[in-house]
């Protein structure tokens, strides 16, 4: 195990370092990468663990990032507390989807698509508040502050949202460890026979997805404070959803390295393409091949790459286990 | 309140609840019989008015007349997507069945875009623009005719496989996949086949919808969430409620006009999706399938 | 060199100079008079240089140059072009003799500043949503701004410099904000010093606070949005114009109208797109007309989405509301989609009056609608059909992409040479010098119509203005969008209004 440990120290120091030797660009797609891995991690709390899927996580980022801009523009009060307001409200949100989802035995399919009229209907309904910016959408004002948020180079971003994304791995750690993660597992692998075996399958999944909801938002403030311009469509709409889920499916569902590792994989990717691809005549190939990628993904590594890094270093970094057999294989992946 | 706008209203949502219900019953039997949410069915229909488009402007036939020959290349789609990607996905966790066909669908609306560019393109066909006039209340000819034939298509789907060799299969292998290996059905090949069916059904909705709206790359992840209504509405695999389902949306979208901005229209859809989730959620004609 | 047959003549500056002094006295000139080669030269280069430039003009992009410089491992000089061309096959060239001559010569005779000083590139990022649902605009604003990039260089490019040519760096919003912010973010450490684009509000929003947080010049070629310069920016630039101004030229134009033909509208209808564009373009000439005083009762006011697929039910509220005139703010589309139903529907109207938006003039739309798009009046910010500029840059534009130049194309084109002009007079590609070249821009030959393009300090183009335009009968379609306001712009003398209606055409 120590030379797990090692490895994940150095390869934080050279991620802490990188900022000293990159330039603002490439600092900003390591910016989407952590920002994405982030965002994942939180989506697979909820559907990685207890295997619950929601395509309507869009929801949540919108209302954090929504409602840290409210709060700051209207009440000048700073992101950094904001954000965890719009946490909170993020979670009452999740926790009345999952009320009527959990409550009403909604499963499968239908909890998909529960969770995206829910988004869709708070994207109409941002769509329609004047106080929100309507169609319009909001402006942030860029008044560079700690306080604020705001930041000229990318340097502060790059620590804060690497600061997200290990703050995020720490936290669903901790999960997995506790008596929570064992049963939202539990819940995942079945259901009935949990709450068969006295787990109160209700209780868990609320408290699964308020925790999702609440690291989601989160991000959301981040977003508003980077990019400067909300529009419902953007931060509510189903496409935002679906780019959410393409990294921990891809890296590999219910790990903690799983969101981390896709996200290494598919912003970069879907960067150089369009960089790449990004010529006249050749419109829309880069969103063609992003799908192949993710088609074959899916296809041919479908427990996620993860499973194949994980094997890959496994005699280097745990040379115990390895002689062991292939006990560590799953161990190592979740 | 002017009551023959009213009745215009009604009209407009049955004639255009014709066309959802034809969407949605690909849908419906793709879900009925593998239990996979097609996410990629509204980019399918994209490629079906495209075909049909192209058709019209080549050899300029009528998308009425170009009907079949639509639904026979979609089908061709559904059949290879079915054979290529979704046959590998059936055993997959519900989460991991989610991203294929999404991704199917970016790759078909991107290369529509690649090969056609992103203009909308609105031909007008020889009914495009006829209308009826029953007094002062106006029946879209073109809305009329894709009503008849979605209602007529729908229903030749309902006998193929009531009564055919292979609709029978079809439905054995979506009652019990098991029993259907057991009895000696390829169900592989059924699986293509019903997917390939339902691809046609929506891609013969398309060229349905040629006539009545501009066609461009991007149009398709609408009418995807708008099929997924219909089928909730009517129940998931349940092909009649499809039919149903899809008259209901267009009555409940095309009357809402009357007290909500046409912004909010999808709320009132994705409202009433919410409620029968909740208190009907084998949907609202439960039976026989 | 870049004919499609058969093998190429080598060529460079070197080869032309010789003849024209002698070749023998070529080489003993450059030791004994090394100025005069050197001008010599200088002016030998700058024709190659234009030459090359009507190869490309006349054969398309090259697939490849090679150049062989007595320095080539630093890639200076002109440099190595590499860009995907006609035809893919075609063989590689190199020409040697002259220039490698030169090369010899130069560096055993000092000549070398004279290679050193002849075009440097610089680089200018245009993002510009190509794909996405507002593609079909991207593309033209893409295309515009690669022709005027072409074009300037081809003309010698910043002379100031030294004939520096302008590099087109290429980036795609995908119609989104955040991808627009990091595509900006990529061009500018590819080396563009200035940044243009975007069409949509919201990503012009999202460029403009990256542009101000990296300090790069930003010009946008078209946004209408007033909020985006609000903000006090000091490194954006807006070459179109604002909301604000377009509603102004509306109100205008329709008391024109309405005087001029002693016909009264009374009551009228607004439908937008609800979009920033949509819903900022309409409430502003909502608020704009209550506070002109025109007398016109607006009895609803629909908005429905972006990417709408059917009015009916919408137009049938419009029919029970009877209004006179309707304002329409759209988007290519649903433009085709109002008014077929219109036409369905039977609703008797005066006619369309559009404020100011996308969706009426565009060639495939007025194809499209033939006769129903008739006597349309739009107020919009046009391009200029009598100026030089515009018949020339039009021309070149159908020639190379099949297309006429359209508004928001020429705005895109207008754009580029905005920009070149600023660095022509900065003479210097460091930002604080364009900035502050751009603060004092004054430029007439633009293609499009309004007066000089001046920046005010908010950076909005103060000479930008709108005409109101119709669509009148002319076989041939592409010629059927006419300008009829004001007088001294106007192609037709004819404003056709109330407007016939729909079905009796």
């Amino acid at each position: 195990m120590t030379r797990l440990y090692l490895f994940l120290a150095v390869l934080f120091a050279v991620l802490m370092a990188l900022p000293l030797v990159l330039g603002n660009y490439v600092l900003g797609i390591f910016v989407m990468v952590y920002f994405w891995a982030y965002v994942g991690q939180s989506w697979n709390v909820l559907t990685g663990y207890t295997g619950h899927i929601s395509l309507g996580h869009a929801l949540y980022l919108g209302v954090g990032a929504y409602a840290t801009t409210y709060f700051a523009q209207n009440f000048g009060l700073s992101p950094w507390i904001g954000m965890f307001l719009g946490g909170f409200i993020a979670s009452a949100i999740g926790l009345f989807l999952g009320f009527l989802g959990f409550r009403f035995g909604m499963r499968g399919v239908y909890f998909v698509i529960l969770t995206i009229a829910f988004a869709e209907i708070t994207r109409l309904i941002v769509s329609h508040m004047e106080a929100l910016g309507s169609f319009t959408g909001i402006f942030l004002d860029f008044d560079p502050s700690f306080l604020h948020f705001q930041f000229r180079g990318n340097v502060p971003y790059y620590y804060i949202s690497f600061g997200f994304m290990v703050v995020s791995m720490v936290v669903v750690r901790t999960i997995e460890r506790s008596r929570l993660g064992r049963f939202m597992v539990a819940i995942r692998e079945n259901e009935e026979a949990a709450q068969a075996l006295g787990v109160n399958t209700f209780k868990y999944n609320m408290l699964a997805i308020a925790i999702s909801a609440y690291m989601t938002a989160l991000a959301g403030a981040f977003y508003a404070n980077y990019i400067f311009y909300l529009h419902p469509n953007s931060m509510f709409g189903m496409a935002t959803s679906i780019e959410l889920i393409l990294r921990p499916i891809v890296g590999g569902l219910g790990t903690i390295f799983g969101p981390v590792l896709g996200s290494f994989i598919l912003s970069p990717l879907s960067e150089i393409s369009r960089a790449y691809f990004s010529k006249g005549g050749l419109e829309g190939l880069h969103l063609i091949l992003y799908g192949v990628v993710a088609i074959l993904v899916v296809l041919f590594m479908p427990k996620g790459v993860i499973v194949y890094v994980t094997k890959m270093l496994n005699p280097i970094l745990k040379p115990e286990t390895a002689r062991q057999g292939k006990r560590g294989d799953d161990a190592d992946g979740r | 309140m002017d009551p023959h706008y009213l009745l215009q209203l009604a009209i407009q949502g049955i004639l255009l609840g014709g066309l959802y219900g034809l969407i949605a019953v690909g849908l419906s039997l793709i879900f009925g019989v593998m239990g996979i949410i097609n996410f990629a069915h509204g980019q399918m229909m994209v490629m079906g008015m495209y075909v049909s488009y192209w058709i019209f402007v080549l050899l300029g036939i009528d998308p009425y007349l170009s009907l079949i020959v639509v639904a026979a290349v979609i089908f061709v789609l559904g059949y290879l997507v079915q054979a290529t990607v979704v046959n590998r996905i059936l055993d997959y966790p519900e989460a991991m069945q989610v991203l294929p066909l999404v991704a199917v669908g970016l790759v078909l609306e991107n290369t529509a875009l690649l090969l056609w560019g992103p203009d909308y393109r609105s031909p007008q066909t020889a009914l495009s623009l006829e209308t009826l006039w029953i007094g002062p209340v106006m029946i879209d000819v073109s809305r009329l005719i894709a009503f008849v034939l979605a209602i007529l298509i729908t229903t030749g789907i309902f006998v193929f496989l009531k009564k055919t060799r292979t609709g029978k299969r079809i439905r054995a292998a979506s009652d019990n996949r098991m029993g259907a290996i057991l009895v000696g059905i390829n169900v592989n090949r059924i699986n293509n086949a019903s997917f390939g069916l339902g691809a046609a059904a929506t891609g013969a909705a398309g060229a349905l919808l040629l006539p009545l709206m501009p066609l461009s790359p991007h149009m398709g992840h609408d009418f995807t969430l708008t099929a997924f209504i219909v089928v909730i509405l009517g129940g998931m695999g349940n092909l009649i409620g499809a039919l149903a389902g899809g008259l209901i949306l267009g009555v409940a979208e095309s009357l809402s006009a009357l007290f909500l901005p046409a912004t909010l229209k999808q709320v009132v859809s994705f409202s009433i999706l919410i409620i029968i989730m909740l208190f009907r959620p084998q949907g609202l004609f439960a039976g026989k399938k | 060199m870049a004919t499609s047959s058969g093998p190429v003549e080598p060529v460079g500056p070197v080869g032309p100079a010789a003849v024209i002094s002698g070749h023998q006295d070529f080489y003993p000139a450059l030791l004994e008079a090394p100025d005069s080669i050197h001008l010599l030269l200088e002016i030998t280069t700058a024709f190659v240089v234009k030459w090359l430039a009507a190869q490309e003009a006349v054969d398309g992009p090259f697939k490849r140059i090679a150049i062989a410089d007595y320095n080539d491992n630093k890639k200076e000089g002109i440099g190595m072009k590499k860009k995907a061309g006609k035809e893919l096959n075609r063989r590689t060239f190199i020409k040697t003799s002259g220039a490698i001559g030169l090369g010899l010569a130069a560096s055993s005779f000092g000549v070398p500043t004279l290679l050193r000083a002849a075009p440097t590139k610089i680089k200018i990022g245009s993002i510009q949503p190509v794909t996405g649902p507002l593609a079909v605009i991207g593309q033209g604003q893409r295309k515009a701004n690669i022709m005027a990039a072409r074009q300037i260089n081809a003309a010698g490019g910043i002379k100031s410099m030294g004939g520096a040519q302008l590099e087109l760096l290429l980036g795609d919003s995908e119609s989104k904000p955040e991808v627009g912010r990091q595509e900006a973010d990529r061009l500018i450490k590819d080396g563009a010093v200035v940044l243009q684009g975007p069409f949509q509000s919201g990503t012009a929003m999202a460029i403009a606070t990256l542009a101000e947080q990296r300090q790069v010049p930003f010009v946008m070629d078209v946004a209408a949005l007033d909020a985006i310069t609000q903000k006090g920016y000091q490194y954006s630039f807006r070459v179109f114009i604002t909301a604000k101004g377009l509603v102004g030229g509306a109100i205008k134009y329709l008391k024109q109208v309405t005087e001029m033909k002693g016909v009264m509208p009374k009551t009228a209808v607004v439908t937008n797109t609800a979009d920033p564009f949509g819903k900022g373009m309409s409430g502003g000439f909502l608020k704009g007309l209550e506070k002109s005083g025109f007398p016109i009762k607006i009895i609803d006011r629909i908005q429905y989405p972006l990417g709408i697929q059917d009015l009916s039910t919408e137009v049938a509220k419009i029919k029970s509301l009877k209004p006179d005139l309707i304002f329409p703010v759209s988007r290519p589309g649903d433009s085709v989609i109002l008014t077929r139903e219109l036409y369905k529907q039977r609703v008797p109207l005066m006619g369309i009056f559009c404020p100011g938006s996308p969706g009426w003039y565009e060639p495939h739309v007025v194809k499209d609608l033939d006769k129903l798009i008739l006597y349309v009046l739009v107020n919009v910010p046009w391009v200029n059909p009598n100026s030089t500029v515009y018949q020339k840059a039009n021309a070149a534009f159908y020639k190379a992409y099949n297309q006429i130049l359209d508004t928001n194309s020429a705005y895109a084109y207008t754009g580029t040479l905005v920009i070149a002009d600023a660095i022509e007079r900065a003479g210097s590609a460091r930002a604080d010098d364009i900035v502050a070249a751009l603060k004092k821009t004054n430029f007439k030959d633009h293609p499009v119509v309004g007066g000089p393009v001046q920046f005010n300090e908010k950076g909005d183009n103060i000479g930008a203005m709108t005409a109101l335009i119709q669509v009148q009968k002319d076989p041939d379609y592409l010629k059927r969008v006419k300008i009829v306001m004001p007088k001294e712009f106007a192609q037709s003398d004819e404003i056709v209004f109330p407007a016939p209606p729909l079905w009796e055409r």
